[in-house]
């Protein structure tokens, strides 16, 4: 077989390789059937070590070793398998879409017949929001965190920008209409991208709040994070303005220029695998807006080449948008995001930090579900599955995925001028004892600087954290 | 009962209907429906007559409050307490009770014209330029708007606030009209095709979803019946089943949730008031002493109580499917989950930080392996740990994987389980097993390195016996030491193909791993003594592993 061959023969190159290895080696004959035979153990760390292999030829555009990494993951790897072994599948698959891209013909081609079914998205983020505690607690965080802020107040606007979920608010409903001094009139702005998601939300509030005898009003505001347009949301003086951003802003992270001078770490322009075409740039039309007010926004001198992403770019989209959010001065705003840095400028470092990210993710789900659940597989492939594929595969405006650490996120909060609201007691109370309740007790909740962070095990994975407008 | 009176003196704001255009742009399509005058349908039809609520400038702005404005009778008599409608009734009534009255005299002057708010602050009808001419159309205005839906229609259950919209409904409605094929009845064509996108998506998505999770999830134990079938009326329920997404559904059953507990009705429910809750409990107490028989009393008593619990609660809230599934599962595996456990718990907990105690209740597969699969995330941490003691990440990686340091550590992990079990004779087929499964494993690797001498001396004197042993109960071996060679191989050619930079980016992961996985590998060391003799043998494993310090040096980058 030809990777073996080639393989010796990097080992007889190789300055790490102790020879007796070589002479003993037995016959390269089959090696797949036993490779199959290894223990979940040994066979786990095996792919990860041909992950990383294979990330790394990924990375230097030397394709042909690439295609043998992955040839060789594909025996062991599996999405049906045990953890690594779905991990495995998802990380190569996503490895395999970033070779893909360096023809671009070849892949539309393939990609030419997906269908994206909304529906399908939709039902995995209800798995999502089913199976794991983070949106719960990210929810129960911020509506007590709204509940606290809006207190005495007779006028509350709340703007979601991500309108997927009705039990937030609905939860909500519920709290208010209990509030000692009675409800207040309520109106909930919803941003997202599809309106039957909005209609079905309008729908299901409207009728809650008409039942608790709420004043309530919806407002749907059909667009992407991207381009939305701050005037849709109609913020109104004399009313108390909350936000709530559950695992959105971090979209916004791609730097607005970032295609023009994209340093040569993050193409692979090696062997000719300039595999990024210029991704077109969507300029938002609020992030032009905004762009002119935040000139000296970020220190000048770093480019994207620098390995912070903090500062890894000039303007970002996200410097106008949490600008244009700072001007409609919410009494509160409640940010989730995943805790994990997997906006690095090289691909090896999203790469690592992701797979430890999304392991404790598939960890989490093989303690709540059984490994043919269906509902599992959906949350890996399409969820997880897609998300690691995003951060592996993309690059430029394309990369969405662009998740950040919590304490990146204080500081461009910070910046933003946000001054940041310590989380309650209470609120810490109500997102601990959910994550009690939960059947499985690798959960924890962590507080860092009056922020909840989500935990499985030791590993963190999201953060909740509330701002308010600094003047 | 008159909040405020004022009157309207400032004619800039009543230049004409036209000056309000983009603001009734606006509320243009929310408000078009409503009539100033009382017979709503009607006015449809009439046309360009003065935008809903542009006042007559000299008008006297009136602005009731919400309960007076409803209050079907506001003028009460404080005798009886009964209440009228008109002022000129209730002074009628009150010369009944001998009390001073006094009829409204037609004034000679022309009468003031009257305009009224509505009471809901943010709607646009709360700003005096704004405001309707008659109490009757405020009135009515404010029940559809902002009020309770009170008039249900019992034909398409469409729900008005107000009675005569609602008496107009239920004369056309089903005369024109449009239903989708989930069985909901809508007398508007664009509520009508607002639904049937996401209708038709979601029973498309059902039909796919349904049977894999009736079948694979709950397996043919006969026991489980009931429970699969309780599930799939909740998806029903929800929109997934058979008759497709019904808006009406969806939302009755979001509250049929949300009625369980008052606040924060979602996430927390009661632990006592249902059953979901009570599932998790038990698989706790699972999780943790593996008491089969208090576990199978939920199977058991499921059908009933905790089928309709399901019903509600299998959507909205967390895991009451999942732990509905462990319990079937396990129920079937019991049998092997049994010993697997004990020394499971023993062994596994203390090596991996206790996050591993979800194998008892997982999977069906697990029959096969004796020993319980590390978790992904050890895993990770155990490869950045092999990774941060020398400085080439492939390299050891790979060697980790199929030679001393990774199969010394685990080999001994799991002689300490095998020792622990020892005591347990069903247990000790299976555990040898897997000793010699690790044993084996680390055999080849002690021949090319010099970590033969370390890892039976961390074994001590019962190496001798398992060497015994593994003549006589293994029979594959063979194949064993095959595959801890072919891992060297494999590894040798991926590893000598490396490049540097994934040195560094992995090393350096490898060592924030390493301080924020400190008291893992702390409690590690301590419960498996045995690996410390890991960690020691590098610099003792002569020749080869000095070459790896040599090389971690930047000298050789």
């Amino acid at each position: 077989m030809m990777f073996q061959d080639d393989g010796s023969s990097s080992v007889t190159s190789s300055p790490f390789q102790n020879s007796p290895m070589i002479s003993l080696s037995p016959g390269l004959g089959s090696p797949y059937p036993l490779l199959k035979e290894l223990k979940s153990e040994d066979r786990g760390l095996y792919l990860i070590h041909l992950l990383l292999t294979c990330a790394t030829h990924v990375a230097t555009g030397s394709l042909e070793n690439a295609n043998l990494s992955l040839d060789q993951i594909s025996h062991l790897a599996s999405p049906d398998g045990d953890t690594m072994q779905r991990i495995a599948s998802y990380f190569a698959e996503a490895l395999a879409d970033r070779i893909l891209k360096a023809w671009p013909g070849l892949y539309k081609a393939l990609h030419s017949t997906k269908l994206s079914l909304f529906s399908e998205d939709i039902l995995v983020r209800k798995i999502f929001f089913e199976v794991f505690p983070f949106l719960k607690v990210a929810f129960i965080v911020t509506n007590q965190a709204i509940i606290e802020a809006m207190e005495g107040e007779k006028m509350v606007h709340i703007i979601d920008l991500n309108a997927a979920y009705p039990m937030q608010w609905h939860a909500l409903l519920q709290d208010l209409s209990a509030r000692p001094e009675g409800p207040p009139h309520l109106r909930i702005t919803g941003v997202h991208p599809q309106k039957e998601v909005l209609d079905q939300m309008a729908h299901v509030l409207t009728e809650e709040a008409e039942k608790l005898d709420i004043p309530f009003q919806f407002n749907p505001v059909v667009s992407k994070l991207d381009n939305l347009d701050i005037e849709q949301l109609r913020v109104k003086t004399g009313e108390a303005l909350a936000i709530s951003s559950i695992l959105q802003l971090h979209s916004l992270l791609c730097p607005v220029d970032e295609p023009h001078k994209r340093s040569p770490l993050t193409t692979m322009k090696s062997n000719g695998v300039n595999l990024l075409r210029a991704s077109q740039i969507k300029q938002s039309t609020l992030g032009d807006l905004l762009q002119k007010d935040m000139v000296n926004g970020q220190s000048p001198g770093a480019d994207s080449a620098s390995s912070s992403p903090q500062s890894s770019a000039p303007a970002v989209q996200i410097d106008g948008f949490l600008n244009a959010l700072w001007g409609l001065s919410p009494k509160v705003m409640v940010v989730a995001e995943q805790d994990s840095n997997h906006n690095g400028s090289s691909l090896m470092e999203r790469l690592s930090e992701s797979l430890y990210f999304y392991a404790a993710l598939f960890d989490c789900l093989e303690s709540t579900l059984p490994r043919s659940s269906m509902e599992r597989l959906k949350l890996e492939k399409f969820l997880f599955g897609e998300e690691v594929k995003n951060i592996i595969a993309c690059e430029g405006s394309s990369r969405k995925e662009r998740h950040e650490k919590l304490e990146k996120w204080i500081q461009r909060l910070d910046f933003a001028g946000f001054g940041s609201v310590p989380l309650s007691y209470y609120g810490m109370l109500q997102a601990r004892r959910l994550v009690q309740g939960y059947s499985c007790d690798g959960y924890r909740i962590k507080e860092e600087n009056g922020c909840v962070v989500i935990c499985w095990q030791d590993r963190a994975l999201y953060s909740v954290s509330a701002w308010r407008c600094r003047r | 009962m008159i909040m405020a009176a004022s009157n309207l003196s400032n004619p800039m704001f009543f230049g004409g209907g036209g000056g309000e255009e983009d603001q009734s742009q606006m509320t243009q399509q929310q408000y078009s429906a409503i009539p100033t005058s009382s017979t709503p349908p009607a006015t449809a039809q009439k046309k360009k007559r003065n935008l809903p609520g542009t006042p007559n400038p000299d008008a006297e702005v009136i602005a009731l409050s919400p309960k007076t404005l409803m209050a079907t009778n506001r003028f009460i008599c404080e005798v009886c307490n009964k209440g009228f409608q008109r002022e000129q009734n209730l002074q009628l009534h009150r010369r009944g009770h001998n009390l001073p009255w006094k009829l409204k005299q037609k004034s000679t002057k022309e009468v003031k014209r009257k305009v009224y708010l509505c009471p809901e602050p943010t709607c646009v009808h709360h700003d005096a330029s704004r405001a309707l001419g008659d109490l009757t159309g405020i009135k009515k205005h404010f029940s559809r708007k902002h009020g309770e839906k009170k008039y249900k229609c019992d034909k398409c259950s469409k729900r008005y606030a107000v009675q005569s919209d609602w008496k107009a409904h239920s004369k056309t409605c089903g005369t024109r009209e449009y239903r989708c094929d989930c069985g909901t009845l809508f007398s508007r064509r664009d509520s009508f095709i607002t639904h049937r996108a996401f209708c038709d998506a979601l029973a498309q998505e059902s039909a796919r979803h349904t049977p894999n999770l009736s079948t694979h999830i709950f397996g043919s134990n006969a026991m489980n019946l009931n429970l699969s079938q309780a599930q799939i009326p909740s998806n029903n329920m929800l929109g997934l089943g058979g008759s497709g997404a019904k808006l009406e559904q969806l939302s009755s059953s979001s509250s049929l949730f949300a009625s369980q507990a008052p606040r924060s009705p979602f996430f927390m429910p009661p632990p006592d008031s249902h059953q979901g809750t009570f599932q998790d409990q038990q698989n706790k107490q699972f999780h943790g002493l593996m008491q089969l028989p208090d576990h199978l009393q939920p199977n058991t008593n499921n059908s009933p109580s905790a089928a309709s619990n399901m019903f509600n609660l299998s959507f909205y809230s967390n895991s009451s499917t999942a732990n509905s599934i462990s319990n079937s599962t396990s129920d079937n595996n019991s049998s092997f989950l049994m010993p697997d456990h004990q020394y499971g718990h023993e062994g596994n907990t203390s090596i991996y930080s206790g996050s591993n105690t979800h194998y008892n209740s997982t999977s069906h597969d697990h029959q096969k392996q004796t020993a319980a699969p590390m978790s992904a995330t050890a895993l990770l941490q155990k490869a950045a740990q092999m990774g941060s003691t020398t400085s080439n990440p492939s390299a050891t990686l790979l060697k980790g994987i199929s030679s001393s340091s990774s199969s010394s550590l685990s080999s001994a992990n799991k002689f300490q389980r095998g020792f622990n079990s020892i005591g347990n004779p069903e247990n000790e087929n299976q555990q040898l097993e897997g000793l010699m499964n690790s044993f084996a494993n680390g055999h080849p690797n002690s021949i090319y390195g010099h970590q033969h001498d370390n890892t039976f001396a961390g074994f001590g004197g019962n190496a001798m016996r398992l060497e015994h042993q593994q003549k006589r109960n293994f029979g594959n071996m063979e194949e064993a030491v095959a595959a801890g060679k072919m891992n060297q191989n494999f590894s040798a050619s991926m590893g000598g193909s490396a490049d540097d930079r994934l040195t560094l980016d992995f090393l350096g992961i490898g060592g924030r791993v390493r301080k924020m996985s400190d008291a893992f590998s702390q409690r590690e060391q301590q419960t498996v003594g045995v690996s410390e003799m890991s960690s020691l043998e590098h610099p003792k494993t002569g020749p080869s592993s000095q070459a790896r310090h040599v090389f971690g040096s930047p000298a050789l980058q």
